[in-house]
């Protein structure tokens, strides 16, 4: 079963092949970030994110009951974005524990699978849920995932566009399957947020938290996400 | 069970944990199967019509974990849900062919091949696959305050693994479900919330350190524990401590879902405080499994009597009382 659950916190897949790498030897600094998914059961959350996270994909995904969480890390040029991803059930039943996960998150992803038309309404709604009492300035983005099923696709690629379009969010047809814009989406996300140091090791509205001095190998003296 | 000591699949087909500790899980073994013997024999000296009745006798035989040859039996007459077969004004083969609800019947086939892909007896078995559909789709089909629920697949397949008897598992799950358990699988899961809360409730009287830890940490309770209370510990611990534990929640209820999760947390006191974020919080829960005082689950349930102290059933009524009122004003 362990693989269903990849096991969090795991520094060295910051260097795995496929995930964004850190050029030899410079030393940046590190922001933290809260990151949910939502979305319907089935559309692939968890899986996109052991594609993220562990570069694998599992046909058959157990479904995610309560909650699963993994760190991922990316390199942007000189700062090392470390996501907390939280990863939750997507039966519309388990929408009352919700709030609980997405609660000071600085960035969501929501999924939709692009062969289901009723993946991506349930999509919208939990857009318009974030807008109204999710973090103000948190940061959205639209995953239309299964995009290696094109040939059984619902939903229309400039339909989605367009709706992300409107309402501020990054966009992207991903596949868990083929790794198609996988690390992308994540990396999009994490050039988007704001990477100030706000109040140190406080973990503010829409901010990256600053890691502790010596976490992760932090060894950059000064504000982490100037 | 001898042989499947040092196997990489235990006893009920599933694939041990990648960090499983044979060593520790050999020398338990070495002692359980003796208890496993005394037990059977114990078992075995039970007679006539009415062995399987409840009596303060069978329950501390249960305590003591039932033979896997009774389990079926056992579950069926202390739990109820023979009785409720009896009463029933159905059968569940008249049940079965009444399945037809298109989207119920999607969502549950979805979940099939989802379920225990890595237990060598479900993946790609139709016997159990099939089996596991019937129940469930003829559980949803007769109670649409819950319908399909994710995680009663996880609980079918582990009656199937038990029982190995369709029919026995289907009144399981409904007694399990309908009468044992409080309302964590209707559609606003609303027990799952209370008990949630009463579970913060009773740690806080345990042990104030780690529930300040947890806290301070900013653990939402939910992220572990749903499983405890969804899948009554599968896949969060070794299949025979959960089966062990299934036995005494057949027989005394829902309240033995908080003295294990109270006892996993107490055992692993030292563990916990040492955690200074999030994700090794999240590492040593989902470690537990591996505890040696775990996999030696024969002292677990003895433990789960001890270290929790008392928890009553009306305790419990009171405190849901009181946190489903607080749910309601939220
Ligand atoms: N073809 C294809 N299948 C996928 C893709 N992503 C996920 N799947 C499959 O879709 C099924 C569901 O994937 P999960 O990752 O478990 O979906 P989820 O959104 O986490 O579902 P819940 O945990 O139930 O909410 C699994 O069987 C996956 O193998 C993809 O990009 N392409
Ligand atoms: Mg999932």
């Amino acid at each position: 079963m362990e693989h269903t659950e990849p096991h969090s916190t795991e520094p060295e897949m910051a260097n795995r092949q496929g995930a964004a790498q850190r050029p030899n030897g410079a030393q940046g600094k590190i922001c933290q970030f809260k990151l949910v998914l939502l979305g319907e059961s089935a559309v692939g959350k968890s899986s996109l994110v052991l594609r993220f996270v562990k570069g694998q994909f599992h046909e058959y995904q157990e479904s995610t009951i309560g909650a699963a969480f993994l760190t991922q890390t990316v390199c942007l040029d000189d700062t090392t974005v470390k996501f907390e991803i939280w990863d939750t059930a997507g039966q519309e039943r388990y929408h009352s524990l919700a709030p609980m996960y997405y609660r000071g998150a600085q960035a969501a992803i929501v999924v939709y699978d692009i062969t289901n038309q009723d993946t991506f309404g349930r999509a919208k709604t939990w857009v318009k849920e974030l807008q109204r009492q999710a973090s103000p300035t948190i940061v959205i983005a639209l995953a239309g995932n299964k995009q290696d099923l094109a040939n059984k696709r619902m939903v229309e690629y400039e339909e989605a566009q367009t709706y992300a379009e409107e309402n501020g969010l990054l966009f992207m047809e991903t596949s868990a399957k083929t790794a198609l814009n996988v690390n992308d989406i994540f990396l999009a996300i994490a050039k988007k947020l704001p990477k100030y140091d706000q109040n140190q090791g406080q973990s503010g509205q829409g901010q990256g938290r600053r890691l502790a001095e010596g976490d992760q190998g932090a060894k950059t003296p000064g504000n982490c996400c100037k | 069970m001898a042989q499947t000591m040092y196997s990489k699949i235990d006893e009920y087909g599933f694939e041990r944990p990648a960090n499983f500790d044979y060593e520790v899980h050999a020398e338990f073994m070495g002692k359980y199967m003796h208890i496993l013997v005394r037990r059977a024999q114990r078992w075995s000296t039970l007679k006539g019509k009415n062995k399987f009745t409840r009596s303060s006798k069978l329950k501390r035989f249960i305590r003591k974990g039932i033979p896997l040859d009774f389990r079926a039996s056992v579950w069926l007459q202390v739990s109820g849900a023979q009785k409720l077969k009896e009463d029933s004004v159905w059968n569940y083969s008249d049940l079965k062919k009444k399945i037809t609800n298109p989207s119920l019947i999607d969502i549950i086939k979805i979940d099939l091949p989802r379920t225990f892909p890595d237990n060598i007896n479900f993946i790609g078995q139709e016997q159990l696959t099939g089996q596991m559909f019937n129940v469930l789709a003829a559980f949803a089909h007769q109670n649409s305050e819950v319908g399909y629920c994710q995680g009663l697949n996880y609980i079918t397949g582990m009656l199937l693994l038990a029982t190995r008897n369709e029919e026995a598992s289907f009144w399981l799950l409904k007694v399990l479900v309908e009468k044992i358990l409080p309302k964590y699988s209707v559609t606003n899961m609303s027990g799952l919330l209370i008990d949630l809360d009463v579970l913060d409730d009773l740690v806080r009287k345990l042990d104030v350190d780690i529930h300040k830890h947890i806290h301070k940490i900013g653990m939402p309770w939910a992220m572990v524990t749903t499983k405890w209370f969804i899948c009554l510990f599968t896949e969060v611990l070794p299949t025979e401590t959960v089966f062990r534990i299934w036995d005494c929640i057949f027989y005394e209820g829902s309240k033995i879902i908080f003295r294990v999760g109270l006892t996993l947390i107490k055992l692993h006191k030292a563990e916990i405080l040492r955690t200074k974020e999030l994700s090794e919080l999240i590492t040593c829960f989902k470690e537990m499994r591996n505890h040696k005082d775990i996999i030696d689950c024969h002292q677990f349930m003895i433990h789960i009597f001890q270290i929790p102290g008392r928890i009553t059933d009306s305790d419990l009524k009171n405190l849901r009382t009181k946190y489903s009122k607080a749910q309601n004003q939220r």
